[in-house]
């Protein structure tokens, strides 16, 4: 017994955490550096053949000239105006989206009967593509907020309802034993077990559901909106502006990104125990 | 301490598990049961620790207090979100739980340094000494052990025999240990029952009068194994008969 733990401690002297760490920023940024080599091109050919004129400028403006309406959004204060109403909506839907589903995902992933029930029903909803309920949407609650933050939570609640079941479903009999042995009721059960059994696949849901949440915020700020990104994409379409289109897809894209690395930094942080790919090392 | 009348649990219309099951056990006795497998060994350790509550009989436990048995599976089955150190204070009331409680149970199985790896950065054996100290510090009655080492290597399975031993030297707890490893037997237990058929039933008791520290492959021991190993080949030729 003494020879094992003590073979451990030697393992772990002659792994240097110091060497390896320096070495694993090193590596990430080369990791970034190759990343980006083709974008990079991509940029200054796509500048140069809209200087030279060899892109129509009024298609597709070069990159300096998006940039420049960027920033020219930013100083006259507007673009904090679009980004914080899109971000509400999406944050305000993707909460109540993935409430609801925490809920109903935790009964229907715990209770066969209330499967039985609720299951089929899901099931059939979700086959109908979201962006179906748009109409009926506007029609039961107007043009205004809440019918754009339902949409919202529609989109988001189905990928985390989903991974909520499949992830509670999943949870080893062997540990729910382990838990019966010291007599846990059903409240300490869920919370000890079942509940951080569940998190990696549940984590899973919310990702794909914000993904889906930044889908259906375009969706719904392109059917009536008078702020957000979305509403600036119809506005540069209905201006002949493809520089603020564009401006607009790009702002999507870095939130969009941003949002999820939170999320995944998020996953990192509760997920260490996990002996996963990523883990390793 | 814990007395067995009758207990009786089948599966399968009467062909699998175990019937007509008597025991009682003293308290600080090490009991052994061996059978091959399929002969419900490991049915009557759910039966006794709860887990499984469809059985007919009776059981009784003497000293009844609230944490009366600790079990022990043939993995180890921590919980892989828990670091060592809450893993081995998982079984343990909310209020005791963030106490130093653990620090005991961790040195009493040699992993002292280790509180706060995850179950994923330990070995087997390592694995297995975390689920000991998980069953112990509850300060169970009794203790039930479900072929425990069998996943283990030889020399790793060795040693946390001695472990085994050297904490019931400490605390003289209960334990009842299904096995199908004969040695293991020999080496632990102060008596063994021997479940033969299907559903199995006792066949035969023996005593080890034999003070421990025992030597592996001493000659009483080794007249003993053979001797089980025999009531063992009987219901291999009696099954065979019957076919």
């Amino acid at each position: 017994m003494i020879s094992e733990t003590h073979k451990w401690k030697i393992a772990q002297r002659a792994s240097p955490q110091k060497l390896s760490a320096s070495k694993g920023i090193f590596q990430l940024g080369r990791g970034i550096l190759i990343g980006s080599i083709l974008p990079i091109i991509l940029l200054i050919t796509w500048e140069i053949a809209a200087r030279t004129g060899l892109l129509a400028a009024h298609l597709l403006p070069a990159p300096t000239i998006i940039l420049e309406k960027i920033i020219s959004m930013y100083q006259d204060g507007s673009l904090f105006g679009h980004i914080s109403i899109t971000l509400t909506r999406v944050f305000l839907g993707f909460a109540i989206g993935t409430g609801a589903a925490v809920v109903i995902g935790a009964i229907v992933g715990y209770a066969k009967t209330a499967e039985r029930l609720l299951d089929p029903l899901f099931q059939a909803i979700r086959s109908i593509p979201s962006l179906a309920w748009v109409p009926l949407f506007i029609l039961w609650m107007g043009i205004g907020e809440p019918s754009k933050i339902s949409l919202i939570a529609v989109g988001v609640f189905f990928p985390v309802y989903l991974n909520i079941v499949a992830g509670i479903q999943g949870v080893d009999r062997k540990l729910i034993e382990v838990g019966r042995i010291y007599q846990l009721t059903p409240y300490q059960l869920t919370k000890r077990i079942i509940l951080p059994a569940a998190l990696p696949s549940f984590i899973t849901g919310m990702r794909s559901g914000l993904g889906l949440g930044w889908m259906f915020v375009v969706a719904a700020e392109l059917m009536g909106a008078s702020e957000g990104l979305g509403y600036l994409l119809v506005v540069g379409q209905n201006t002949y502006s493809p520089d603020t289109v564009i401006a607009s897809i790009l702002l999507f894209a870095v939130l969009g990104k941003i949002t999820d690395a939170v999320l995944k930094w998020v996953e990192h942080r509760s997920l260490k125990w996990q002996d996963s790919m990523t883990n390793q090392g | 301490m814990l007395k067995v009348n009758r207990l009786k649990r089948t599966f399968n219309h009467g062909t699998a598990g175990f019937q007509d099951i008597n025991l009682s056990v003293k308290e600080g006795e090490i009991i052994g049961v061996l059978g091959t497998s399929g002969c419900g060994k490991s049915t009557l350790l759910r039966v006794l620790s709860g887990l499984d509550q469809q059985y007919e009989g009776t059981i009784s436990i003497e000293n009844g207090s609230n944490n009366q048995i600790g079990m022990m599976f043939q993995e180890p089955r921590l919980l892989p979100w828990l670091s060592v150190k809450k893993n081995i204070s998982f079984g343990l009331k909310k209020e005791e739980r963030n106490t130093d409680k653990y620090k005991t149970y961790l040195d009493l199985v040699g992993l002292t340094g280790f509180e706060n790896h995850y179950p994923k950065d330990l070995s087997g054996g390592m694995a297995q000494r975390t689920a000991i100290a998980r069953a112990l510090i509850t300060e169970p009655e009794i203790l039930l052990l479900d072929e425990p080492f069998s996943a283990l290597d030889a020399f790793t399975k060795m040693q946390l025999q001695d472990l085994l031993l050297s904490i019931w030297q400490k605390k003289k707890t209960t334990m009842i240990l299904v096995t199908h490893d004969i040695d293991e037997a020999l080496y632990l237990c102060d008596r063994i029952f021997i479940l033969k058929g299907q559903p199995g039933e006792v066949y035969s008791e023996v005593s080890i009068e034999k003070q421990r520290p025992r030597t592996r492959g001493d000659g009483y021991l080794s007249k003993q194994k053979a001797h089980i190993l025999h009531l063992l080949n009987v219901e291999k030729k009696a099954a065979g008969e019957h076919q």
